[in-house]
């Protein structure tokens, strides 16, 4: 077909202008006219002379069919026509029509919230350049199982002058800033970067420049200004280049503002840059991120860098037994969240499948009525290929208006979902903490909607209408004649269906059920405190000035102790400490290593490690944290007096197997202060999370060994908003300069850390429970069609005297039977299935025989459920109706 | 009397424009006939694929339609080739010509050989 021609034919077919049917008519008539007037001339007669013109034409019809063809597109025209047809259809049996759209609806808006929240987070790529090649570096030591801490300064220098797998490194650190000059004193997330930093993230600042190379060659007082913080503290006033910052009591120039967008990868609120000097003093925790070449595989680049620090080791000794992990970015950030979030997708699809079955059984149940009506347009000689399209209409049309409506309930359960997202995720691990974008509606889920409402439609058109090529023309009409409509074939389709949905129905409850039994093994779990009533806040003491009175350790331990005994008496306040590292909290890392002076075993020079943590006299009775052994720390353990230390069970257990430990001293290397000795031994925690077992754990006086910065914990019974105010003024009321931060109750924290589990949780709840509603249905729907086709059949045993209990027995007995079918199945699948739930559970098998069978009987008891009111029916079957109807 | 053969898909268009350009404007049966004429009596037109390649030709712009009346005063619709119509004749004619000889000389080939 030529161009011209299919413009013209939809040109005819938008407006349409057509050749005028009784043109047509004219011009067929006047060619009959012609053919008759020669046949008569050839000296037939006058019937013959109109019989054969007629032959000649092959049919009047035919031929302005033909014609009619050729003027639009006859596609598009039938394809209207359905349309029009499909909708006369669904207006025409409303109940149907909600039904479907409503079941459609939900499976197509959870599937559309779910992508929203994938799309947001796994799929949108970083506002960076390179995204996809940057990975980022951690140092591990399998030996003392750290399986990914920060690198120090030197090695990321080392590595940038010796690897050749990656184009560069960039190194950071994750630190605060305290604000002074505007308004009050404020503790800002800062980021402190190599010189690279822009080049390296190929960022275009909003104002001003970043960093220049050469920069790192001294110190200079330059900063960066994060978007979000420019607009809040500087109202977005563009004019800020060049003005000055005082950042921890020294001044900083703003050289730049960065565009909104870079606050996805780091939240932070100011930028300074490292110097060459600076950046070899920093010892350890550093984050550090590089481009791989192009040329280069991860893999290599992961044998490359463990070459390396192999040879680093030689070098420094203190690296010995420390190797290199590579994780690509993109999924580093977001290895947290992935598999709840996968989970969701699968589950999500699972619903999406089970409503298309449900839909595709009303329309098989409706097509077998319609078989009357489908074997008179085949009989009339409608092409197979027709009916198909003809019931893919339906089916799509019903499908796009499950999608519209699906698109409502998505746009408002997004809403709801950014409720259970966490908008920050901790990850363990890493000095890094990941900001979540803002989840909402966009131009892509829209699309996705159409896309999944037209394949659900095709999905769940085509079984009703394979089933309807399958229809014997004869028979229908026969039967139909009948008045008897039987659809054993089609019965068997719509149990299949049925039992596939059960199935589906199955893995998902089970799936749920895992993750309900796991979120309450993790609530109940022992975190080794009491979590409850407790609020924490962290402060840090300004002393990167020279002039600063904190430089002096001594200083911090007083300033800390006075801070301390002004919280301790507001009103209200059962216990307050100060703690380096509260459990849980995943705000730092400090570990380190440890020699047992009187442990003849091991050699001098084989180090063990364990966390460190500086903690105040309180801080075990705050916490809750009970003391088994020995006695715990006092006032008088300061540097006055000898050093102390208590040590964790599990350290305990570990190292001073069958003995002991107090009494026994460590020996801290690398220090010259005298040994150590352990006067008490705590009840272990578990620091980094519920599932984790607690490490060994040195606890120090913090007034022996003082920190700049320090987590304040709280106990008490009132709502932290309450007593929050008094809090601060009792610390402004020694330094009235000093920003507190990262206010905290540690509710919130471990809301933080389940929150992967608890969204898989609650959705995964609900995605069940749309399941079974589902399934149910399904069952429901299955069986009272059942019960109809039978009547005939119920009504004849009734008359032979079969008691209605036995009738709805057999009624009840079918639907049982379907879904244990659906058990059986769905077991199966489900013992496959739940192993990708493995890593999101905790203390529970992923084939838990009670979560089996509970679910197993659930369903069953829903199944009879759903038999209910259709087996009721059957007793209500009068067999001299049924038998009069014949 | 040999089964007639039914005219080749795709050549009717080109018999049409010959048609059309010999004898100028004609109705649908007066094509009709001159194509069986031409040949002899030994293609039969169905008239039924006729009329539809008709309007093809028309809605591609080669032909143009308008009533008129027969020599025996009947009403009937003329078709006429545009100058469009013109060229594609001549064009097709030309390809036809070459396919054609193209059988021809392979045909020859295969019998030489």
């Amino acid at each position: 077909m030529s161009l011209r021609s299919t413009f013209t034919r939809l040109r005819n077919f938008f407006h349409g202008r057509s050749r005028s049917e009784r043109e047509l008519t004219a011009e067929l008539q006047s060619h009959l006219d012609f053919a008759i007037d020669q046949n008569l001339r050839a000296g037939m007669s006058e019937i013959e002379a109109i019989r054969q013109a007629l032959l000649q034409l092959g049919g009047l019809e035919q031929t302005k069919q033909s014609v009619r063809d050729q003027q639009t597109l006859p596609f598009l025209e039938s394809l209207l026509q359905d349309l029009r047809f499909a909708v006369r259809l669904l207006r025409k049996s409303p109940a149907f029509t909600m039904v479907a759209v409503l079941t459609l609806a939900l499976g197509i808006g959870a599937n559309t919230a779910i992508f929203n929240v994938v799309h947001a987070t796994l799929l949108q790529p970083l506002p960076i350049r390179n995204a996809n090649r940057m990975v980022v570096i951690w140092v591990n030591n399998l030996e003392h199982g750290w399986s990914r801490i920060g690198p120090a300064g030197q090695d990321y220098l080392d590595w940038k002058e010796q690897t050749k797998s990656f184009d560069d490194l960039f190194l950071f650190e994750h630190g605060t800033g305290t604000v002074t000059g505007v308004g009050e004193p404020e503790q800002v997330a800062g980021l402190r970067v190599t010189t690279n930093f822009g080049d390296f993230f190929g960022i275009h600042p909003l104002f001003g420049r970043t960093f220049r190379l050469e920069e790192a060659a001294g110190r200079h007082n330059f900063v960066i200004l994060g978007n979000a913080y420019w607009h809040r503290q500087f109202n977005s006033d563009p004019t800020v280049i060049g003005r000055g910052l005082t950042l921890n009591s020294e001044e900083y120039t703003i050289i730049g503002v960065l565009p909104a967008d870079f606050a996805a990868l780091f939240p932070s609120d100011v930028v300074v840059p490292f110097d060459t000097d600076w950046l070899k003093r920093a010892d350890s925790d550093l984050g550090v991120f590089a481009t791989l070449k192009t040329s280069a595989t991860l893999d290599q680049a992961s044998g490359e860098m463990n070459v390396i620090a192999q040879r680093i080791a030689s070098v420094r000794p203190s690296r010995n037994g420390f190797g290199v992990v590579l994780v690509p970015l993109q999924s580093a950030r977001l290895e947290y969240l992935r598999p709840a979030l996968l989970v969701l997708l699968g589950a999500v699809g699972f619903v999406l499948l089970i409503s298309c079955a449900n839909v595709a059984n009303l329309m098989l149940a409706r097509s077998i009525v319609r078989q009357r009506e489908m074997a008179i347009r085949m009989a009339l000689g409608a092409g197979r290929f027709r009916l198909i399209r003809q019931l893919l209409a339906e089916s799509t049309l019903l499908s796009l208006f499950g999608g519209a409506v699906g698109a409502l309930l998505a746009l408002w359960s997004t809403q709801l979902l950014t409720i259970f997202v966490p908008s920050r995720i901790p990850v363990p691990n890493a000095a890094d903490k990941v900001l979540l974008p803002h989840i909402h509606m966009t131009g892509a889920a829209f699309a996705f909607t159409i896309a999944i409402s037209l394949l659900t439609g095709l999905l769940f058109g085509l079984i009703p209408a394979l089933q309807s090529l399958r229809c014997n023309v004869n028979e229908s009409l026969k039967e139909g004649g009948r008045g008897l409509v039987s659809g054993r074939r089609g019965h068997r389709t719509r149990s299949t269906l049925v039992i596939v949905e059960s199935a589906l129905a199955f893995v998902l409850v089970i799936g749920a059920g895992l993750m309900i039994k796991s979120f309450q093994h993790l609530l109940d779990a022992n975190p080794g405190f009491h979590p409850d009533h407790l609020l924490t806040l962290r402060i840090k003491l300004p002393n990167d000035t020279k002039d600063s009175p904190y430089r002096e350790p001594r200083q911090q331990a007083t300033t800390f102790q006075r801070f301390l005994s002004g919280v301790e008496s507001v009103p209200g306040i059962q216990s307050a400490a100060f703690a380096e590292i509260v459990p849980l909290s995943q705000d730092d890392m400090d570990m380190g290593y440890f020699v047992v002076q009187e442990n003849s075993l091991l050699s001098p020079d084989q180090r063990l490690a364990a966390d460190y943590r500086d903690v105040t006299p309180n801080f075990f009775a705050t916490m809750g944290i009970p003391l088994i052994r020995g006695r715990g720390f006092s006032q008088q353990d300061d540097l006055d007096h000898p050093r102390v230390i208590i040590i964790d069970e599990s350290m305990a257990h570990r190292f001073f197997p069958n003995q002991d430990p107090i009494g026994k001293h460590l020996q801290i290397p690398d220090s010259t202060k005298p040994p150590r000795e352990i006067v008490g031994v705590v009840r272990g925690v578990r620091d980094t999370g519920f599932d984790q077992d607690p490490r060994p754990t040195i606890y120090f006086p913090s007034l022996q060994s003082p920190d700049q910065t320090m987590t304040l914990v709280v106990r008490s019974s009132l709502p932290p908003a309450s007593i929050l105010p008094a809090i601060k003024n009792a610390i402004w009321s020694v330094d009235k300069n000093q920003p507190v931060f990262e206010i905290r109750s540690m509710d919130e924290i471990i809301s933080g850390i389940v929150s992967a589990q608890r969204l898989a949780f609650l959705l995964l709840g609900v995605f069940a429970f749309l399941a079974l509603a589902l399934a149910a249905i399904g069952i429901y729907g299955v069986t009272s069609c059942l019960v109809s086709e039978r009547t005939h059949e119920i009504g004849v045993r009734v008359a032979l005297g079969a008691q209605p209990n036995d009738i709805s027995r057999l009624v009840l007995a079918h639907g049982a039977r379907l879904a244990g079918s659906g058990v059986v199945a769905g077991c199966l699948a489900a013992i496959l299935l739940t192993r990708l739930l493995s890593s999101l559970l905790f203390n529970v098998s992923a084939t838990d025989p009670f979560a089996f069978v509970g679910v197993a009987v659930l369903l069953i008891l829903v199944a009879l459920a759903a038999c209910y009111i259709p087996a009721r029916r059957v007793t209500n079957i009068d067999p001299i109706i049924t038998l009069r109807h014949e | 009397m040999s089964p007639k053969k039914d005219v080749w898909q795709g050549t009717l268009a080109l018999m049409v424009l010959k048609t059309l350009e010999s004898l100028g404007p004609l109705h649908g049966y007066g094509i009709a006939r001159r194509i069986e004429q031409t040949s002899g009596d030994l293609l039969s037109v169905n008239y039924g694929t006729l009329y539809p390649a008709l309007l093809k030709l028309e809605q591609e712009g080669y032909i143009s339609s308008e009533w008129g009346t027969s020599d025996n005063n009947r009403k009937a619709r003329y078709y006429k080739l545009t100058r469009a119509g013109h060229k594609q004749l001549a064009r097709e004619a030309h390809e036809w010509a070459e396919t054609t000889a193209i059988l021809a000389r392979f045909l020859s080939k295969e019998q030489a050989s």
